[in-house]
């Protein structure tokens, strides 16, 4: 089998939401281990992206292929059974659960989900327990060790940059080969951001098999750790290619500031 | 929150205190017979409640309980047939115990599709009323032994539930809301009407028999004469035991965490590969199965059942035992449940007012205090487990 | 089927649809405003019938009984009465809990019309009886055909159609109307354009609790009695018929009442052993309406943002 050249396909995507052509015949594709930055004004499309792909609203029109496999009209958890991960531009934790419940809720087609094992075999399913805890610290102790000796307190209450940790450690403990990160810099500071990245790409060094597509407005992420860029205006694509190229192009300047430079 | 930090298990005897004390006055609230003994003891319990959070009493108990949960299970196994065998004569009092009991089990049903996987469910008290209808015409009319009687009946509720299901999933909150108080008004109606199910009279229940042991004659074992309904009062301590423990493993378990997971945020939930609508249904049999059983169980107990047992307002009683001792905690659920079943009992004079009362409370907590009488603490898989 | 029979049941089914339409107006306006389910809208139904028993019970006592007078009288005083007491309801317990989660407004809303219902029936001298309510409209009736058309039904009938005709004025042709639509479709932009929310809010509760009431009493005119759980399957009714409308669509409350009512009448035509299957043929139609389209036939507004 001839080795993959493109982890994800997309072909002429559309999205319509009432009257707002939301995704306009977009034409995306990354290649493995790659990653790709996904940038534009509010509004242009980036997150429902991430939705339409993830399986949360159906796509209109177009196609999405994910290792050879089209995943177009596929539910969101045929989506992440296929190796698909994802966060969220607002954070979405479950606030009342504990810091290992939450990052075990990513880890769900690694766990054995059968009613017998989970109610009457109780020494298997401890087993199982502390193997996920293992591997819950081992991938928490990446972000911010401090948490470690806390994973089993409640997720609330805890500052937003560990909450951001927190949502990646879900996303990632199931090693995903693709992850989509949405906006993860959103309330955090500079050097916050820096540090998220560097555990980041961290992990994905070690695994060595982790494609990342990136959502952000903070374009010195975008510049520092993103091989390609796409920019996204009104649910097209204006404008591919290197974050230096890209953020001198006369369309992508007029897109944000409605203005070129 | 400094559980976890705790690196060795906390003590059995603030857990055992507590349970001794609530076993010797809840004997006592029993035994009770004067409606101003009475007053005077309900007075006392919510003082020292109080006085013991003050004097930040309660959260050792809190701990022992959460760390030694197996140990203070069993001693709360043994102070319930101390008192079964303290008032092994008295009639009244057993059957209130029994009731006690069965509503338990109904709650721990409803608290796995609403606490857990947050389905409302406001026909509790009808999927109760179906097993207890299940004893009444199967135990009159055919010979099928009884303990199977029961298991039929959890079986039929499941059956029925799973009827109302497909709406229930594809919709909202308030929706399901919608359809099972039509579900709760209509099976009422339907029974009133049907008079092959005895009509607005009801039927009478044979009582159970096992292995030729009839349940309903008193016990004489020697020089000891029991009232009839201890051998009930053995039987729904087992379903009891049986009905916490599966809940208890149910919570502390992936299932637990799924059901959480979709009670808390379905769509994340579904981006992380779980199945919403089979954890829905699951969460909802599984439940209706446990009333179911308890119904029929609580059917052969009182020996008859008509539909005005089983109405709408029942059904509000149930959730308003979950709302008050937290939702999500089998404790605080026997608590709140025993609260509820015994207080208006004992207190004949607002046995008449005990819906508005309980309505009344539950308002005054959703305002005040969501979580309930004993808020359910973070998920431990395994009490006492340290790292 | 006989002509005069079926414009019997054509008739009763106008008068329940245009029942439920009323209760189920009250509902989708709350859900539209607020995003809130007020499960105690249909027991506020139920004491507004028995204030207006209770005024009619007082004007008598001190010899007032002259018709027109006394229906006035009660329907200005339930109607009043219940406007503020929905003004009370959504100041003092759902506007404050609106940050909390949806289902804590539900069951609040929920046990709050037990305790109005169980108050009715504790407190109201004999509640837990059905109790008679007095005929004041006039007793005559026209033949037309095989058919006799009783006056107080028609008179009932072209009141309840006026009341909803003006409703739709209002929401569609006044700035009060425009200043409701406006914050229920979204909250926000209708604060910073400089609507009153608190004030809107409160009046879409008393416009609602008052509609309630008027249903109440043309309820108690029309079966000539009522009891204290009237406004339990009222509202359970009124509930399913906003949803099967799609909540927040004031067109579709209006639609899902008369469809229920239609429901009604058929399952009574076709299933006559029983008056009570009438109920479970309906509510079976509507659970399979709710199944084929969850957010009802005119769509609900979708409020979640991913």
């Amino acid at each position: 089998m001839a080795a993959l050249t493109k982890l994800l396909e997309v072909r002429s995507l559309s999205k319509k939401f009432g009257g707002v052509l939301a995704l306009d015949r977009l034409d995306l594709s990354v290649a493995p281990n790659d990653i790709l930055g996904l940038i534009g004004p509010n509004g242009s499309g980036k997150t429902t992206f991430f939705n339409v792909v993830t399986g949360i609203y159906p796509a209109d029109a177009g196609s999405v292929i994910f290792e050879r496999v089209d995943i177009t009209q596929a539910a969101s958890r045929t989506v992440y059974r296929a190796g698909i991960s994802r966060t969220f531009q607002r954070s979405r934790l479950c606030l009342s659960l504990s810091i290992f419940d939450n990052i075990m809720i990513g880890n769900h087609k690694r766990l054995n989900q059968g009613l017998w094992f989970n109610l009457m075999r109780r020494s298997d399913f401890k087993r199982q327990f502390e193997e996920s805890y293992q591997a819950a610290r081992t991938l928490l102790d990446v972000f911010e060790p401090r948490l470690c000796d806390r994973i089993f307190e409640p997720a609330a209450g805890l500052p937003m940059i560990d909450r951001r940790r927190i949502e990646i450690c879900r996303a990632l403990i199931n090693e995903p080969r693709l992850l989509l990160l949405d906006e993860p810099s959103a309330g955090m500071t500079h050097e916050e951001t820096n540090e998220l990245m560097d555990d980041i790409l961290q992990v994905r060094d070690r695994k060595k098999n982790l494609t990342i597509i990136i959502v952000e407005h903070e374009m010195g992420v975008i510049e520092r750790i993103t091989d390609r860029c796409i920019v996204l205006n009104f649910g097209r694509k204006i404008a591919e290619g290197p974050y230096r190229q890209v953020a001198a192009d006369k369309q992508v300047q007029e897109a944000y500031l409605g203005v070129a430079l | 929150m400094a559980e976890a930090r705790q690196k060795t298990s906390a003590p059995l005897w603030p857990g055992l205190a507590a349970l001794l004390l609530a076993t010797a006055y809840v004997g006592t609230m029993l035994a009770a017979e004067k409606q101003r003994t009475i007053i005077a003891l309900l007075g006392f319990g919510i003082a020292a409640i109080l006085l013991a959070g003050w004097l930040r009493l309660l959260e050792p108990v809190g701990r022992s309980f959460a760390d030694r949960e197996d140990a203070l299970g069993a001693l709360s196994i043994a102070a319930t047939l101390a008192i079964g065998g303290y008032f092994r004569e008295d009639h009244f009092v057993l059957l209130l115990v029994v009731t006690v009991l069965l509503y338990s089990v109904a709650t721990l049903g409803l608290n796995i599709q609403f606490g857990y996987a947050g389905v409302l469910n406001f026909a509790g008290a009808s999927f109760f009323g179906i097993g207890a209808y299940t004893s009444a015409v199967l135990n009159t009319y055919s010979t099928v032994p009884h303990l199977l009687v029961l298991l039929i009946g959890g079986l039929l509720a499941a059956f029925i539930g799973s009827l109302l299901l497909l709406p229930v999933l594809r919709t909202r909150g308030h929706y399901a809301a919608v359809v099972t108080i039509a579900f709760a008004l209509l099976l009422k109606t339907f029974l009133e009407v049907s008079d092959v199910l005895g009509g607005p009279q009801g039927m009478q229940v044979p009582g159970m028999k096992l292995l030729g042991w009839s349940f309903n004659d008193n016990i004489t074992i020697g020089r000891l004469s029991l009232s009839f309904y201890m051998s009930y009062f053995f039987v729904s301590l087992l379903l009891l035991v049986a009905a916490f423990v599966l809940v208890r493993r149910l919570e502390r378990s992936w299932i637990g965490l799924n059901l959480d997971a979709l009670r808390l945020d379905e769509t994340a939930a579904r981006c992380f590969g779980l199945n919403v609508a089979r954890w829905k249904i699951i969460a909802f049999l599984l439940g209706n199965f446990l009333i179911g059983i308890a119904g029929a169980l609580f059917g052969m107990v009182g020996g008859f059942v008509a539909p005005n047992n089983y109405t709408f307002a029942d059904s509000l009683i149930l959730v308003s035992i979950l709302l008050l001792g937290g939702i999500g905690n089998p404790w605080g659920l026997i608590v709140a449940t025993l609260i509820v079943v015994v207080v208006p009992e004992k207190l004949q004079t607002i046995q008449e007012y005990r819906f508005l009362l309980y309505a009344s409370l539950v308002i005054a907590v959703l305002l005040f205090r969501p979580e309930g009488l004993l808020p359910r603490p973070v998920r431990r898989y395994f009490p006492g487990w340290r790292p | 089927m006989d002509a005069g029979l079926l414009a019997q049941y054509v008739m009763n089914g106008l008068m329940l649809g245009m029942m439920y339409a009323l209760v189920a107006v009250g509902f989708t306006l709350f859900f539209g405003v607020l995003d809130v389910i007020k499960f105690s809208h249909g027991d506020v139904l139920t004491v507004g019938a028995f204030t207006a028993l209770a005024t009619f019970a007082g004007l008598r006592g001190i010899g007032i009984d002259y018709g027109p007078i006394n229906l006035f009288a009660m329907l200005a005083v339930a109607i009043l009465s219940m406007a503020a007491l929905g003004m009370l309801i959504a100041r003092l317990i759902v506007l404050p809990l609106r940050s909390a989660p949806a289902l804590n407004v539900l069951l609040i809303t929920l046990m709050l019309g037990t305790v109005l219902r169980e108050s009715v029936r504790l407190f109201y001298p004999q509640g837990a009886n059905p109790k008679p309510f007095p005929a004041l409209l006039t007793q005559a009736s026209i033949d037309l055909g095989r058919f006799n058309l009783r006056l107080d039904n028609g008179l009932m009938l072209a009141a309840g159609v006026l009341i909803i005709i003006g409703l739709q004025v209002l929401l569609n042709r006044t700035k009060l109307g425009l200043a409701i639509r406006a914050v229920a479709q979204d909250e926000e932009t209708a604060r910073t354009m400089g609507i009153n929310f608190t004030a809107v809010v409160l009046i879409t509760f008393a416009i609602g609790s008052a509609l309630a009431a008027f249903a109440g009493v043309i309820n108690g005119l029309y079966y000539n009695e009522i009891n204290f759980s009237i406004g339990l399957y009222l509202g359970v009714i009124g509930f399913s018929a906003a949803i099967i409308g799609g909540l927040g669509s004031v067109y579709g409350a209006i639609l899902g009442g008369f469809l229920f009512a239609g429901l009604q009448t058929i399952g009574t035509v076709v299933l006559p052993f029983a008056s009570a299957y009438k109920d479970v043929f309906a509510f079976a139609v509507v659970i399979a309406i709710m199944a084929w389209r969850p957010t009802g036939l005119i769509q609900e507004k979708i409020s979640e943002r991913v």
